[in-house]
Formats: structure tokens, C-alpha cells, sequence
């Protein structure tokens, strides 16, 4: 790759703060890395099963070996510690405490000099954003797989290829993995990418907490998967693990606790990242009222994301706790209440839907403005009606919970600002395609995506005012319709959006342009198969089909079985996108620095960009999307020699 | 510009007249058999009308858009700098407003109106356990099988023994959690006599997908006799 080439000077002209260990081997197993990662872990692990042996045994707890405890503790909190210090991602701070000098502009670990260093930890924001994106596509391919598997189960009803709780268990780990594994960090990491870029600034505020933040998530997914492996099978309560089930579900179900608290914390400190970074490293210029739509998005996000995610982390803990400790937060015979669960869940996994769109709403927003060569219709009013989700986004949580026997006055209140968030995603649905009236339409990937998106979002954001209305929700909740909907928003929504970003930066990421006609017959697949496999669902969901089922109803066999046969095709047109972009990545035309002439400023820099963005900062002048507006501009790259002039 | 209004009114009623066909050609609910799910089938089709509208619209101009303003790649010019348009963004912003309001207070009528118990409802326990349904009629009267007089209201009062169950009929368009630890409700008021699945919708374990019962609506002489039967 090309920024292997850029980077390779600031090795030498940084050397690191401390002396590497000498020779090949000792390098090899005593430098950080994944070899040393590799044995580190065993360690820990061996150290954590001894002090839990140690423990039980010093107070004579019979039996001193009790496999959940041990897998609980040595294999999920130990052992992920001792992988992540020894591919290296404590060692400036334990210097730093160890008292030993530390040199504060240590650039060892920034920027990609070959491809092994995507494989360490490495602070360069740009570098994380790839393998962010390369992890949770990896994800997105077992989670797939995964929903293939169980799709070839239910093409016919009755049980075929798999028993029940195998069937729960690729149902639960399918969802688990998109959601916390993909979709989440697949935003996290385009954002990881673009942001530092977009506000002119070298790179995010705490590049060490970043890198961390992303060695957190294999060690999610490597749990998650995992449970497969463990004694009864993977966790196959839901993703939504509702207590009292979880409770008594087998050892698979540990693995899901202790992997969202991985999880949970990775997107905390990115969060935590974005905040500060949109905060305090804006370039001189850049008000908030000049900032990109997507940079908005990322900023509401980040909050949601600080403010609701330790909800999560803390039921599946007090899951755990039931479970291990036989506390009783949720078991009714100890006096615990089974509905807390699902409120706790909910106030995080609400808010959670928009974590998983909002980034989304921020990309089309790029796209649609870029290739229609307009400004953003009403952006002040985008950037409000995001604020708008966000404190509303709080207060629907109990619309999961119509039918869960909760408090009945809770109800009405829940279902008015449910509806109420229609207003602010309806703006944002309308100034979109406000900004496509009268402008000049480049029918690219990215915007096929952006606009499949548009109109796909649509269908689950009506899908979704039935479900906010308490009597239809009565009907059709916990049916294959509300498999419908939440398909139309995460996947004809955050997914569709994904893939906008994945090919709108791909010439910046990469500096080689993607097969735009592979692009486009990866579109009109996905979009044909996406429609084939979820819109019938909303059909035998409300005739009476049950989600979370292996058997169903004769009478649904038929629609299942085309429900199928469309999802194999999706599953097909992935590997058009994954050939596309590997075989773009290594061999595709050079890009140009800015391929679509957009305004915003990670494209005012070469593609790839240099190792810390720019090479001289950046002074903002005026909004981004300033289409058709003659001789205005968003920056100016060198404030010295021309004055700036103000706009906006 | 007239004539382009024409067009894209055009492309919105076609789009518009085949999304009503799918919604009225398919039967997208099952026969309503309670009075409760008469209602819910109500604000259903004020919901569908609503929303064939904003589905035409939207895709209505974005099909629109692109076919009549789409350029080729080496198009190097820009559209027209329209920031925004306030008296828009104002009634983008109410229509919706008030569009959804009028679902919400719809649906607050119905919900009322479905929770309100008449004089004297039948009373029935249901009791989820993993992976069976247990109807209570009486001390004396405990059943597998859901059966209801026709036309007489019945007050389910819900609860489980192990973990969280749903009891759902799709024909009576209700539905509740069985909830261990606490007591659930819900009113059905069945309006023709048949035959009926209760199903469980909340995932309960690995028999979840099993756990069906039968449900009979029969005449309210008939329930009598079944209920003397019971009882013998």
C-alpha cells in the first residue's frame, strides 16, 4: 500500500521509547504482538484458574473446580487481559507508571509501514478505521453464514438439520454478532476514519485508547463464537438474553454476558474518543455549525452510547451474577422482579437502535449532497432533528415491553414519543430528497446505496409506526413482522449505509478506486434479494408465525421456502462486494484525491492521506456542502499566504 | 417545471395504486374472530392509508429525481445552492406531527377500549410452563384446552411458573406475557365460534416453537355442557 512508503520516515526520525528486546527470537516472543498476545493469555489464564482453585480451596468450597466459575473469570476476564498487554496495548502506560521515561512524541506505532503492522496495536486513527472495518466484515460473513444455516432449517417446517437448541443458538449468536460485532463497529470504524479528517485534525484525541478500544472487539467476537464450543451449546436466549430463560440456559449463556461487557467497553472508550475529539480538536474555523452531517452524527451517537451503554453491561452482569453468585436480581422465588431485566435492557438496547442508525444518517448525508452536487437541504434542521432523536431516543424505551405485563399507564406515554420520533426521522427522510430536487445526480455506488437506503428506511420506519401503535403492537409483536421491520431499518437501513461509506471511502482509504460495474451489480443484487428475503416476513408475521421458531405452520411452508432461496441470494451477492474490494484494494486504478469533488476536508488531502492528515492545518471558512456557490470554500489549506474569508 | 410537477405526480399515484393493490389484494391479517381485534384491523388500515401515502411520495421523488436530473460521470457542474426553504421544513416537520398524533389518539381509544372489562367477563387463569398451556376455570375445572362461549367477554389473568411466556390467539389479535412472579391480564371477547391456536410468541427454551394449544370458540350452550363435563 501506498502509506507505507509516506510513513516509513517518521520511524526513524521518532525512535520508540524503549529499547526493543534484542534478537529475532526474543523480539518474536518478548516484543508486543500477537505471539506474545498469544502466550500471555495462556498465562493469565492459568493464573486466574489458580486463584480461583486457591481461593475455593482455602475456604473449602466443594467442588474446588466448578468449570462455569473458571471460564467465567480466568477465561473471560483474565485471559482477554493478558492478550491485550501482551500485543502491546498497556505498555506506554505501564512505562509511564513503572516510572520508566516515556517519550510524548512516540510515533513507533503510527502508520502502516507494511501490511503486518494492521496486525498490531497501531494509534494511527486511519489504520484503526481499516481494521475496525476488515474485523466487523469479518463478523458480517459469520453472522451470514449463520442466518444461511438457520434459513435452510426453516425452509420447510419441522426440524432438518439441526435440534432445537442449536437452532436457538445460531438464531441468538447470528443477531449478537451483528449487532455488537457489526453494525456498532462498522460505524465506529468509517467514523474512526473520517472524523479526525473531516475536522482537520491530525488524529483522534487519545490514539492509545483508541487502538485499545479495537483489540477489545476480536476478544468479543472470539466469545461470542466460542459458545458454540461450550457444554450445551451456544447461548440461545436471544440477543436479548431475557431473564428469567438466560438464567437457566446452559454455560453458552456466560459467554454472552461476559462478551457484551467487552464489547460494551469498546464502544465506551470510542465514544468516549469521539466526544473529545469533536470537542477540542476542531480546526481553527470549524464552528459546530460548519461541521459535516456525519461528524453530527458521530458527536449524538457518542453520547448515546456513553449515557446508555453501562445499562447493558449491567444487566447482563446481574444475569451473570444469578447465575454464578445465586444472587437473585430477576429470579421471582428469591424475590427478584423478571420485568426489571427487560426495563434495564431496554433503556440501553432502545437507544442502541439509533447507535446503530445514526452514523448511517450521517454517511447518506455525505453522499446524497456530494453527488447531487447541492448543498444539504435545511442543515441546521439535520443537525437538530439528530439532537431531536437523541433526547427522545431516552424515552421510548417500554414500547419493547407493550405486552410484557409492565405497568399499564406506561403505555400511552411510551407510545406518544415513539410516534413523536417520526417527526425528526421524517425531516431528515425529506431533506434528503430535497437535496436530490434540481441537482445534478451521479448514479455511483455509493449514492445507488444512499438512495436503496432512502427508500428502504422508509418501509421500516412505517413498519415501525404500526408497532408504535399499542393495539397493532399487541397483534404483531414478537412475530416475524417484527423480524420484518428491524430487517428493513438494520439492514435496508445500517447496512445498506455501511456499504455507501465503505465505497465512498474507499478511494481515500485505499488510494485505488473501486469496479464501479461491480459495484453496481453488487447493488441491484442486494437490493432485489434484500427485498425478496424480508418483505414476505412481514406478511407471515402478521398471519401468525412466531419469531424465534424452527417449526411453524404447513400453511407458511411455501413463503418460507422463497424466504430462503431469496436469503442464499443475498448471501451471494456479498461475495461480488468482497471480491470487488479485494481485488480493488491490490490492484485497482489509482485513485485520485478527490474522485467525487466533494468539499468536506478529509478529500482536500492525498489518497491515501499523509501519516498525520495535514501537512499544514487547515483553516475552515465556511460550511461544508457549499455546492454551486461561487468561489466559496470550505477551507483554506494555508492560512499564511491567502487571508481568509469568511462566509456562513 | 409545471409539466415536471405532472410527471412526478404521475410516477406517485402509479407507485401509489400498485402499493395499494399489494395491501389489499394479499390478506395481510387473519380473520378477525374477537371484537377486541375488529378494532386493532381499524387503526391497521388508517396506519396502511397513511402510510401508502409518505411510501409514494418519497419514492415517488426519488425515482423522479434521478431520472429526470441524473448526469453522466464527466459532468464536472454543480445544482443550484438551495440551502433549504423554511416554509417546508415547517410543514415537513407539522404534517407529520399532526399524522402521527391522530395514530396515537386512535390507538389510545382502542387501547382503552379493549382493556375495558364489561360486567361479569369469564374469568380463565392461564399458566405458561415450559412447553404447555394450563387453563384455570374454577377450583374444579383445569384444561389443556382453551375453550370460550361465544360473545361473552373473558378476563385472562396470566401467570407462569418458570420462565417468560406469551399467550397469543392470531385470530383475537391479543396478546400477553406470562410472567413469572407477577399476575398478567388481558380481555378477549370472541365474536364467531372455531377453531384456534394459542401460540407462545415469547422465546421460552428449546420447545418454544412447540408450544401450542388448541382453542375452541363454541356456543354458549355448548361451553356449559363442556363445563359440566369437566367437572365430572
Amino acid at each position: 500500500m501506498t502509506a507505507t512508503h509516506q510513513a516509513s520516515s517518521y520511524g526513524d526520525e521518532y525512535p520508540a521509547h524503549f529499547e526493543p528486546p534484542h534478537g529475532p527470537t526474543r523480539q518474536l516472543l518478548f516484543g508486543p504482538g500477537l505471539v506474545r498476545g498469544g502466550w500471555m493469555a495462556g498465562l493469565f489464564f492459568v493464573l486466574g484458574t489458580l486463584l480461583i482453585l486457591g481461593l475455593r480451596w482455602w475456604w473449602s468450597w466443594d467442588p474446588v473446580w466448578e468449570t462455569e466459575i473458571v471460564l467465567a473469570i480466568a477465561g473471560m476476564v483474565t485471559a482477554p487481559i493478558g492478550f491485550l498487554a501482551g500485543i502491546g496495548s498497556f505498555d506506554y502506560w505501564l512505562h509511564y507508571i513503572s516510572g520508566r521515561p516515556t517519550r510524548p512524541e512516540d510515533h513507533s506505532g503510527h502508520g502502516a509501514r507494511s501490511w503486518k503492522d494492521y496486525f498490531r496495536v497501531n494509534t494511527d486513527h486511519k489504520v484503526i478505521g481499516i481494521q475496525y472495518l476488515v474485523t466487523t466484515f469479518f463478523f458480517f460473513t459469520v453472522g451470514g453464514l449463520l442466518a444461511m444455516f438457520f434459513r435452510a432449517e426453516l425452509a420447510q417446517p419441522g426440524l432438518q438439520f439441526v435440534d432445537s437448541q442449536t437452532f436457538n443458538g445460531l438464531v441468538s449468536v447470528h443477531a449478537t454478532l451483528m449487532i455488537f460485532l457489526f453494525v456498532i463497529p462498522a460505524f465506529a470504524g468509517l467514523a474512526n476514519f473520517a472524523v479526525p479528517l473531516m475536522l482537520g485534525a491530525p488524529d483522534m484525541a487519545f490514539p492509545r485508547l483508541n487502538a485499545l478500544s479495537f483489540w477489545l472487539l476480536p476478544v468479543a467476537g472470539v466469545m461470542f463464537l466460542a459458545s458454540f464450543l461450550a457444554p450445551g451449546g451456544a447461548f440461545g436466549a436471544g440477543w436479548t438474553g431475557y431473564a428469567p430463560l438466560a438464567e437457566g440456559q446452559p454455560l453458552g449463556q456466560t459467554f454472552f454476558n461476559m462478551g457484551v461487557q467487552w464489547a460494551g467497553a469498546s464502544s465506551i472508550m470510542t465514544a468516549l474518543n469521539f466526544l473529545v475529539t469533536i470537542i477540542t480538536m476542531r480546526a481553527p474555523g470549524m464552528t459546530f455549525w460548519r461541521m459535516p452531517l456525519l461528524v453530527w452524527a458521530n458527536f449524538t451517537t457518542s453520547l448515546l452510547v456513553v449515557i446508555a451503554t453501562p445499562f447493558i453491561a449491567g444487566s447482563q452482569f446481574f444475569v451473570m451474577f444469578d447465575r454464578i453468585l445465586h444472587t437473585s436480581f430477576f429470579t421471582p422465588e428469591g424475590g427478584g422482579y423478571v420485568l426489571g431485566y427487560q426495563h434495564i435492557f431496554w433503556f440501553y438496547s432502545h437507544p442502541a437502535v439509533y447507535i446503530m442508525m445514526l452514523p448511517g444518517f450521517g454517511i447518506v448525508s455525505e453522499v446524497i449532497s456530494a453527488m447531487s452536487r447541492k448543498p444539504i437541504f435545511g442543515y441546521r434542521l439535520m443537525a437538530l432533528s439528530l439532537l431531536g432523536i437523541l433526547v427522545l431516543g431516552f424515552s421510548v424505551w417500554a414500547h419493547h415491553m407493550f405486552v410484557a405485563g409492565m405497568a399499564d399507564w406506561l403505555r400511552v406515554p411510551m407510545m406518544i414519543t415513539t410516534l413523536l420520533i417520526a417527526i425528526p426521522t421524517g425531516i431528515k427522510v425529506f431533506s434528503w430528497i430535497a437535496t436530490l430536487w434540481r441537482g445534478r445526480i451521479h448514479l455511483t455506488t455509493p449514492m445507488l446505496f444512499a438512495l436503496g437506503f432512502v427508500t428502504m428506511f422508509v418501509i421500516g420506519g412505517l413498519s415501525g409506526i404500526y408497532l408504535g401503535s399499542v393495539p397493532i403492537d399487541i397483534h404483531a409483536s414478537d412475530t416475524y413482522f417484527i423480524v420484518a421491520h428491524i430487517h428493513y431499518v438494520l439492514f435496508g437501513g445500517s447496512v445498506f449505509t455501511i456499504f455507501a461509506g465503505v465505497y465512498y471511502w474507499f478511494p481515500k482509504m485505499t488510494g485505488r478506486m473501486y469496479d464501479e460495474r461491480l459495484g453496481k451489480i453488487h447493488f441491484w443484487l442486494t437490493f432485489v434479494s434484500f427485498n425478496a428475503t424480508f418483505f414476505p416476513m412481514h406478511y407471515v408475521g402478521l398471519r401468525g408465525m412466531p419469531r424465534r421458531v424452527f417449526d411453524y405452520e404447513a400453511a407458511f411452508g411455501d413463503l418460507n421456502f422463497v424466504i430462503t432461496i431469496a436469503s442464499f441470494v443475498l448471501g451471494v451477492s456479498f461475495i461480488v462486494f468482497v471480491y470487488n474490494i479485494m481485488l480493488s484494494w491490490v490492484r485497482g486504478p489509482i485513485a485520485e484525491s478527490n474522485p467525487w469533488r466533494a468539499r468536506t476536508l478529509e478529500w482536500q488531502v492525498s489518497s491515501p492521506p499523509p501519516i498525520f492528515n495535514f501537512d499544514e492545518i487547515p483553516q475552515v471558512v465556511a460550511g461544508p456542502y457549499e455546492y454551486g456557490v461561487p468561489g466559496a470554500r470550505h477551507a483554506v489549506m494555508s492560512p499564511a499566504k491567502e487571508a481568509p474569508e469568511v462566509h456562513a | 417545471m409545471r409539466k415536471g410537477i405532472v410527471q412526478l405526480v404521475a410516477i406517485g399515484v402509479v407507485i401509489g395504486v400498485l402499493v395499494t393493490l399489494v395491501a389489499v389484494l394479499f390478506q395481510w391479517l387473519p380473520t378477525s374472530a374477537s371484537e377486541e381485534f375488529d378494532r386493532i384491523q381499524d387503526i391497521y388500515w388508517f396506519a396502511t392509508v397513511i402510510s401508502i401515502a409518505i411510501f409514494s411520495l418519497v419514492s415517488a421523488v426519488v425515482v423522479f429525481s434521478v431520472w429526470k436530473w441524473r448526469v453522466p460521470a464527466d459532468d464536472d457542474e454543480d445544482g443550484p445552492p438551495i440551502h433549504g426553504h423554511t416554509g417546508l421544513e415547517m410543514a415537513w416537520t407539522a404534517i407529520p406531527a399532526v399524522l402521527v398524533i391522530a395514530i396515537g389518539v386512535v390507538s389510545a381509544v382502542v387501547l382503552a377500549r379493549n382493556g375495558e372489562a364489561g360486567n361479569r367477563p369469564l374469568e380463565v387463569q392461564a399458566i405458561g410452563q415450559q412447553f404447555t398451556w394450563k387453563f384455570v376455570y374454577s377450583d374444579d375445572v383445569t384444561s389443556g384446552e382453551l375453550v370460550l362461549p361465544v360473545g361473552q367477554e373473558a378476563r385472562f389473568t396470566m401467570t407462569s411458573v418458570d420462565v417468560v411466556h406469551a399467550f397469543w390467539v392470531p385470530n383475537f389479535g391479543q396478546k400477553m406475557d406470562a410472567v413469572p412472579g407477577i399476575e398478567t391480564t388481558i380481555l378477549v371477547t370472541p365474536k364467531r365460534t372455531g377453531e384456534f391456536t394459542v401460540v407462545c410468541t415469547e422465546l421460552c427454551g428449546f420447545g418454544h416453537a412447540t408450544m401450542r394449544a388448541k382453542a375452541r370458540v363454541v356456543t354458549q350452550a355448548e361451553f356449559d355442557d363442556w363445563l359440566q363435563e369437566q367437572r365430572a
